[in-house]
This record gives structure tokens, sequence and C-alpha cells, in this order.
């Protein structure tokens, strides 16, 4: 179809909007990485590399940079591997009522602000002498743990809230892709009698294949801009930067030292892993969920 | 054999079936114990923090979120904000996405690749630059600079046109007989065409504007202008040594959702699965 008027009445204001909010804040941010960027001050000089060259030997972006892989890494594996595990034993029940429970359940935390149980997990659970999950750990007779003061917890304590927060999404996922995969496979593999590892081993992991890589990306990419946990359920990125991740050093860097030239460096490598990612998603894209 | 492997598929069933129930227990516990303290007086959850339910059944909690902080102007500026932007987004996702499936022009094919490539910026990367823009056109703490920088969504300008390219062409040939103005065939054709999509839609726009932290926290200032997630981070550092109150806050703030989730359960999970976005 053709209609010049009205393709204009539509893109222009479209592409006006996406140039002014998408555009020009692309073209800031890579610009101002190139000065020394203070917006309280008049005098924001060009210093060309030199705050690549400082992100290079900043022990602080190091540790962070470190942590978040870290975190990435091991977050999205536990994610990935429980979300798989959990939606194939709820494939295996024929009820109706009892899959949508289950997956309701895991679903559920997905729903509310991360804020909000990031506070919850801060100041109910992960609390040393009042939190649930010490009175639960002394109930079965081991000792209290500091989830939140010791540096060498702290990650693990994001990491639990971090799972509970959002395999739910990953749950529905894969459950959705077993669903879709039509029964008469199994039934075929039931009449050669293959147990049930067989039947996952092959076919329902190769079937899943398709949408798995999706998932993955998918989960990496959120996993490295999470933010509201790190600046919510710990307190000042915890003892010793335990738990200091890039997203939260570019806001430190830009909002509470106002330093946003340099902060806008280290934007930039997150900026790249984050596009490099999604690239390699763009490959494989037209992912349906059908079979 | 078949009585075998009944008897096995049985006591599978059986093992999955504990598992699944104890890591529910565990997925439900933070709700429970979150509801559980907002009921207790803070006295309570520090002196004796081995109580399951309250000893002491107290709303003091609540009393104190809503006459101790603008509790209702919060959640009226998260809705004013959620609802104009869902509608916003719904229009102008559909708008574009018909333009762009079902109109010849030369920039089509590179305004898509510009679209895809919109979709794929990363907030966490762009809090300065938004920040430095908010500034600049002088919204800096007011309420409009969470509304209208959301009003083109490039996922859902994504997603309306794989469905609108989905339909039939026989559908859009017999409008154009009929002389249909562009808006007729985008209200009595796309829109009706694209339902499933819309809905989807719905869920992921107003979740993650209800949800929204990180924008809120870089654009707004006063208390008062704050929506929901914002506040609540503010709110649990004004009350500090309240533990009833934050908890009584983040349970106002958590379980209206919960509840309308649990409502329309299906609608949610369909709507995931549809587009497997997060």
């Amino acid at each position: 179809m053709k209609n010049k008027k009205f393709v204009g009445t539509v893109m222009v204001p479209a592409m006006l909007h996406m140039f002014v909010f998408i555009v020009i804040p692309i073209v800031i941010g890579l610009v101002i990485s190139f000065f020394n960027y203070n917006p309280l001050s008049s005098d924001n000089k060009f210093i060309g590399l030199e705050n690549f060259v400082r992100l290079v030997q900043d022990a602080d972006f190091r540790k962070a940079l470190l942590n978040t892989l870290l975190f990435v890494l091991i977050t999205v594996t536990l994610n990935i591997g429980i979300a798989l595990v959990v939606a194939q034993m709820i494939s295996w029940f024929k009820s109706n009522k009892v899959r949508s429970f289950f997956r309701m359940v895991f679903f559920l935390p997905c729903i509310a602000p991360m804020v909000a149980t990031s506070v919850v997990f801060a100041r109910s659970i992960f609390p040393t002498t009042t939190g649930f999950l010490n009175v639960a750990l002394n109930k079965i007779g081991i000792d209290s743990i500091n989830w939140l003061g010791d540096p060498k917890v702290v990650m693990i304590s994001l990491i639990i809230y971090t799972i509970w927060v959002d395999v739910g999404y990953n749950v529905i996922l894969f459950s959705a892709g077993i669903d879709g995969i039509p029964s008469y496979v199994y039934e075929a593999a039931d009449l050669d009698g293959a147990s049930e590892w067989v039947k996952f081993r092959k076919i329902t992991w190769p079937l899943l294949g398709r949408s798995f890589q999706f998932v993955i990306v998918q989960t990496l990419i959120s996993h490295f801009q999470m933010f509201a946990q790190f600046a919510v359920l710990i307190l000042k990125d915890g003892p010793q930067n335990s738990g200091l991740v890039l997203s939260r050093y570019i806001y430190k860097m830009a909002f509470e030292y106002k330093d946003m030239g340099y902060a806008s460096a280290v934007s930039l490598v997150l900026f790249v892993i984050i596009m490099t990612l999604s690239l390699i998603e763009q490959k494989k894209s037209a992912v349906d969920w059908e079979y | 054999m078949k009585m075998l492997k009944d008897k096995k598929n049985r006591k599978l069933r059986i093992i999955s079936f504990v598992i699944l129930f104890l890591a529910a227990i565990v997925f439900l516990a933070p709700y429970f114990w979150m509801l559980s303290n907002s009921f207790k007086s803070t006295k309570e959850i520090l002196l004796e923090p081995t109580n399951m339910l309250p000893k002491q059944f107290t709303l003091d909690g609540y009393v104190k979120v809503i006459t101790d902080s603008p509790f209702f102007r919060w959640m009226g500026n998260s809705l004013f904000v959620t609802v104009i932007d869902t509608l916003v987004v719904l229009f102008t996702s559909s708008l574009i996405g018909f333009v762009l499936s079902k109109y010849k022009f030369k920039l089509n094919k590179f305004l898509f690749y510009v679209i895809l490539i919109t979709m794929m910026m990363p907030t966490a990367a762009m809090m300065i630059p938004n920040f430095l823009l908010i500034s600049k056109l002088g919204w800096y703490d007011k309420i409009i600079s969470l509304v209208v920088p959301t009003f083109v969504n490039a996922f859902g300008i994504f997603l309306c046109k794989q469905f609108i390219d989905d339909m039939p062409k026989e559908l859009f040939e017999c409008a154009m007989l009929d002389n249909a103005g562009p808006f007729t065939i985008y209200r009595k054709i796309v829109l009706p065409g694209i339902r499933p999509a819309l809905g989807s839609l719905t869920i992921f726009t107003f979740l993650g504007l209800w949800n929204d932290y990180q924008t809120p926290l870089i654009y707004l200032n006063s208390s008062e202008n704050m929506t929901l997630p914002l506040a609540m981070s503010y709110f649990s550092t004004q009350h500090l040594s309240d533990l009833s109150a934050t908890m009584a806050a983040a349970s106002l703030i958590m379980i209206p959702a919960s509840i309308v989730f649990i409502i329309f359960q299906k609608q949610f999970i369909k709507g995931i699965t549809m587009t497997g976005m997060k």
C-alpha cells in the first residue's frame, strides 16, 4: 500500500521522538566520555582518552568488572539449570491445576518491584539475628551466617536473592517449550522403554535447543544490567566493595561523585558487552515456540 | 513391563512433587515473613525473632505508612505514569507497526533496522546521557520526565509489526477496494487482528513501568513526585529503625500487584511465552 501523507503523519513524529530520546543521548554519552565532565562545573575540559587510561588503572573498576562477570556467570548458570529442572518436573504432572499452581509460585517474585523485595530481604530475611534465614538455620542446628556483613558471603547472598527473584521467568519459558513438544514423540519413546533421563537427553534437550539459546542470551543481558538489589539490598556496595558491580559503579561515579565523564567511559564498557550479546542474539532471531 | 514402568513413573512423580512442594515453600517464605513482620511491633521483631506469627497483632505499621508518608500520592503518581504510558505505547506501537508492515516508502527498511538496534539499547549504560538530556529539557524532578521519553517503544513496534505481517493480505485488499482510509483500516482491521499482541504488550509495559526504579531514581528528587518503587527505598531509609512500618510499606506495594497477577495468571503466562521477552 502507498499513502505518503499517512506514512508521514505517523513516521515523522515517531522518528523525531526516537532521535531526541535515543540518538541524542547516545551521542552525548560518547562525547562526554572524552571530557572531564562535571555537571556542576562550568569548565569541562576535553581530555582525550584520559578517562579510558584511568579505567585500566582503576582498582575499583577492575573489582566492579570482576564482580559483575562473576555474578552474571554464576547466577545465569544456576538460573538456567534450576529453571530447566523445575520446568521438567512440573511437566511430569498430568493435572493442569498442579502445573499452574507451581508455575504461579515460582513466577510470583518476578511480578514484585525488585526494590520492594530487596528491602524485604535486607531487613527481614538476611539480618544476622532477626532474619528469617538465620532463624530457620538455627532451628535445624546450623550457626548463624553474617549474610550482608562478611565480604566473602555478600555475593552469595546477592546470588540467592537474584535466583529467587528471577528464576520464574525462565521456568515459564522452559515450561512452555516443553509443553510445546508433541506428546506422540514421548509416547513413541515410551514404547521403546526409554527412561525419563534418556527422554530428557534425546528429546526434550535437542528440541528445546532453539529456544534455549534465546533464553540464555536474554538472561545474560538482563543480569549484566541488574541494579536494584546492588543499590538497595546491600549497604554501600558491601564491605570492601564486595558487592560492587558495573551498573552501581556507573551510578556512584556519575551521581554521587558527579564525575560524569569518567562514568561515561565505564558505561561504554557495559554498553559494548551488552551490544555484543544482543548482536549474537540478532543472528539467531526468529525464535518461535511452536514445534 | 508396562506395570513396572507405571510404578516407576509414579515414584518419580511423587519425588518431584515433594521437591517442588519444598521449593514452593522456600519461594513463598519471604512473602510470609514480610506479612508476618508487618503485623508485629518492631519491638517484637527485634526481641522475639523466632515468633513465626505475631504474638501481639498490630496494625501500627500500616497506620504509620499511611499517616506518616504521602503513600496515596505515590500510588497516584505510579498510576498516572503507568496508565498514560501504557495507553500511548499501545497506540504508537500498533500504528507504527502497521505503517512499517503494510506501507511502501523509501526509508521503510532503514527505519525498521533503526528500531531493531534501538531495542538493544542497554538502559544501565544510558543513565548519564538520559539524565543530561532530561536536565537540559528542564524536566528534572518533574513527573513528565517519566512519561514522555517512553512514548515510543521499539519492542512494542517490533511485536506489533510481526503480528501485522502475519495477517492475511486479502483483508487489507478488500478494505482498499472499499476505499477505506488508513485510520479506518487501522481501527477496523489492524487493532482487532493483533489483540493478543496488544494484551501481552500491555502486561510488559505496565509491569516494566510500575516496577521501574532506576529511571525515577535518576530523574526525580522531591518525595512528593516519587513513584512507588523509588518511594519504597526512600521510605525504608527514612524509617531505618522502624522495621514494622517498612514491612507494611513493602506489603502494601507488593500484595495488590500479586493479587492482580494471581487473578490474571493465565493471560500473564501466555503473554510472556508468546514473546519470550523480559
